[in-house]
């Protein structure tokens, strides 16, 4: 009994005379965890903005719940229940930490019902909860960069979404702090939050994903089962193509010299 | 002035530094005293004063909460005062009336035209106020009803009560003062400062950054159409360039940048401080004064880049404010 929260269908998105996004249509979910992965410059975080409303799509279209994101207001795309992550990370620098999450509790989807207080009290919550507490009264602007990408996640979290979109969030954590965040985001997911996961690291995508897609210079070229997905020759050669055949090139060329080397050496081993 | 600029303040808090405003609200019951030196030239010196700080006060929403530079709320100024001046030329000589329908119409005229002007951003938001600014200007200096170039003559008490127009003055600049601290302190502040660091950030979080722009305008507005109001009667007589002199449109926003914007001391320190060093100047050097008046500015601008409420938080002596001078130029 799936029920399809975000359906993207046919989306492309163009900037000038490129194409970042053509045709790319999938479903999501209710309550899923979808990996969203591919090579840099493959349109994921394009893909994020025209989803969050932050783009119209220049094709194609984006429903909710029966809705276009289009014809919604950037502003009240939160409203509907769609929260998102910057990878380029925003933060209100002047602003302290909490006052960053308290704008989300205060302006988000539950936020009218709140007081100036109770929104306070909601981000010092939810800081407890991604581990920024310790840094509550520091303006923003003094955070490192996995604090900021931490306070991304308790801002979108401070809107109180039923999809939420993270665009990165684990760059530059470490071992230990990927796994605490993957933690985070299950218990996020297991309180019936659908979840969109881009990642670079493959080892959390399989971890927390349900399903992936996978992009490839802005087409879609693969979707499925994780462990599906990722056995996929196509896959390999479109997701690791730029480091992969390249590598793959160089052991080829060395492995060329190598031979050629010996061929040009005096046979006398042979002799 | 780069929106960077504007971006760079860690003053304390969305109210700015509390020690800052303390010292405002002393400062504030100090004044209340300038009438009883029953000095007529002091009176006028720190009316000004108050005068100024009300219009920074609704200047620092737009400008320096919100983080969007205009250039235009001298019309707002204005309008407040040919509102006394119309109601004085029926026959209402009301202090209070002058002030509530200077309110009234500078909220609506600023919320009419808010709605374009506040769509664009950056320069063209700048440009497109200063256009209203000079439309206001000139549809007053041509409208024969409004006295046109000529201008308008308003009724005074008499001389044993003129000091009302200095304790209107205060409670305009007053309101203006705590008005902008219980703002700022409301969600509204969070908005506007929200729009002013990050529009896009703000938006995702469900800012409507036209709609708050707008917000924080009309409120300015109000403020300025306020002291407008108090300012017709006491002046005695109004016409278009006093009224829209560019000494009023500028000082604030000088007065605000110099106190510190996006603070709620900042803008009644920088009119003091400002509007005082003015009228000494022009005292000592009759021909002079605006030469050093700009330097003084500049100086101060290349000192202090945060303001002057900055100080009262500087932790660190004057290796901290080195310190902020090449975290400025950064
Ligand atoms: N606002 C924009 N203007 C022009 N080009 C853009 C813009 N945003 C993204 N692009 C281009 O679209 C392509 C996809 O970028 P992006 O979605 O950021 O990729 P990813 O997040 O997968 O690394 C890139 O070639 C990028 O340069
Ligand atoms: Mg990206």
């Amino acid at each position: 009994m799936s029920e399809v929260a975000l359906r993207i269908s046919n989306v492309g998105m163009r900037f000038g005379g490129l194409w970042a996004l053509s045709e790319v249509s999938f479903d999501v979910e209710r309550g899923s965890v979808l990996g969203l992965i591919g090579p840099n410059g493959s349109g994921k975080t394009t893909l994020m903005n025209v989803i969050s409303g932050v783009y119209k799509p220049t094709a194609g279209e984006v429903t909710y719940g029966g809705k276009r994101i289009a014809d919604v207001a950037t502003h009240d795309v939160c409203h509907l229940g769609i929260a998102r992550t910057f990878q380029i990370v925003k933060p209100f620098a002047s602003l302290s930490v909490r006052e960053n999450v308290a704008v989300g509790a205060m302006y988000g989807r539950y936020g009218a019902k709140r007081s100036t207080r109770a929104s306070f009290e909601r981000a010092q919550e939810l800081l407890e909860v991604v581990g920024l507490a310790r840094v509550a009264e520091r303006p923003a602007s003094d955070l490192t960069i996995p604090d900021r990408k931490r306070l991304e996640v308790a801002k979108a979290l401070a809107l109180d979404p039923d999809v939420l979109l993270l665009d990165e969030v684990m760059a530059g954590l470490n071992a230990t702090e990927v796994e605490e965040a993957l933690d985070l985001l299950r218990s996020v997911n297991a309180r019936g939050v659908t979840l969109i996961v881009v990642e670079h690291l493959m080892k959390a995508i399989v971890s927390i994903s349900t399903s992936i897609v996978v992009l490839a210079e802005g087409r879609k070229i693969a979707q499925g089962a994780p462990a599906d997905v990722l056995g996929s020759p196509q896959v390999i050669e479109a997701y690791l193509g730029s480091r992969w055949v390249k590598r793959q090139e160089q052991l080829a060329v060395i492995e060329a010299e190598r031979i050629e080397a010996a061929r040009l050496q005096p046979p006398e081993a042979g002799a | 002035m780069n929106p960077a600029t504007l971006k760079r303040i860690g003053l304390g808090g969305i109210t700015g530094n509390p020690i800052a405003f303390a010292v405002v609200l002393a400062l504030m019951a100090l004044l209340l005293a300038i009438p009883l030196t029953h000095n007529g030239y002091i009176e006028l010196v720190f009316r000004n004063i108050l005068m100024y700080a009300a219009m920074a006060y609704g200047w620092n929403l737009i400008g320096g909460y919100t983080g969007y530079v205009s250039f235009g709320n001298v019309a707002f100024f204005g309008i407040g005062a040919y509102c006394s001046a119309i109601l004085a030329t029926h026959g209402v000589d009301n202090l209070l009336l002058y002030v509530l329908l200077a309110m009234a119409v500078s909220a609506v005229f600023a919320a009419i035209v808010g709605f374009p002007v506040l769509r664009l951003k950056g320069h063209y938001f700048a440009i497109a106020t200063l256009g209203v600014a000079l439309a206001v200007t000139d549809i007053i200096a041509n409208l024969d009803a409004l006295g046109g170039t000529g201008g308008l003559a308003l009724h005074q008490v008499d001389e044993a009560h003129f000091s009302i127009y200095y304790y209107a003055m205060w409670l305009v600049a007053l309101g203006s003062m705590l008005g902008t601290y219980f703002i700022a302190r409301s969600k509204l502040g969070y908005a506007f400062v929200a729009i002013r660091e990050n529009e896009d950030a703000a938006a995702v979080l469900g800012i409507s950054a036209t709609r708050y722009k707008i917000v924080a305008w009309t409120i300015g507005a109000m403020m300025a159409g306020a002291a407008g109001a108090v300012f017709a009667p006491a002046n005695g007589f109004i016409d278009p360039s006093i009224t829209f002199a560019i000494d009023s449109n500028v000082f604030p926003i000088a007065m605000t940048i110099l106190g510190g914007i996006g603070t709620v001391a900042g803008p009644f320190i920088g009119a003091l401080l400002l509007a005082g060093a003015n009228e000494l100047l022009q005292r000592f050097f009759v021909k002079a004064h605006t030469l050093f008046f700009g330097a003084m500015i500049v100086l101060i601008v290349l000192l202090l880049p945060r303001g002057l409420v900055w100080l009262f938080g500087l932790r660190g002596g004057a290796r901290a404010w080195l310190k902020s001078l090449s975290v400025y130029k950064a």
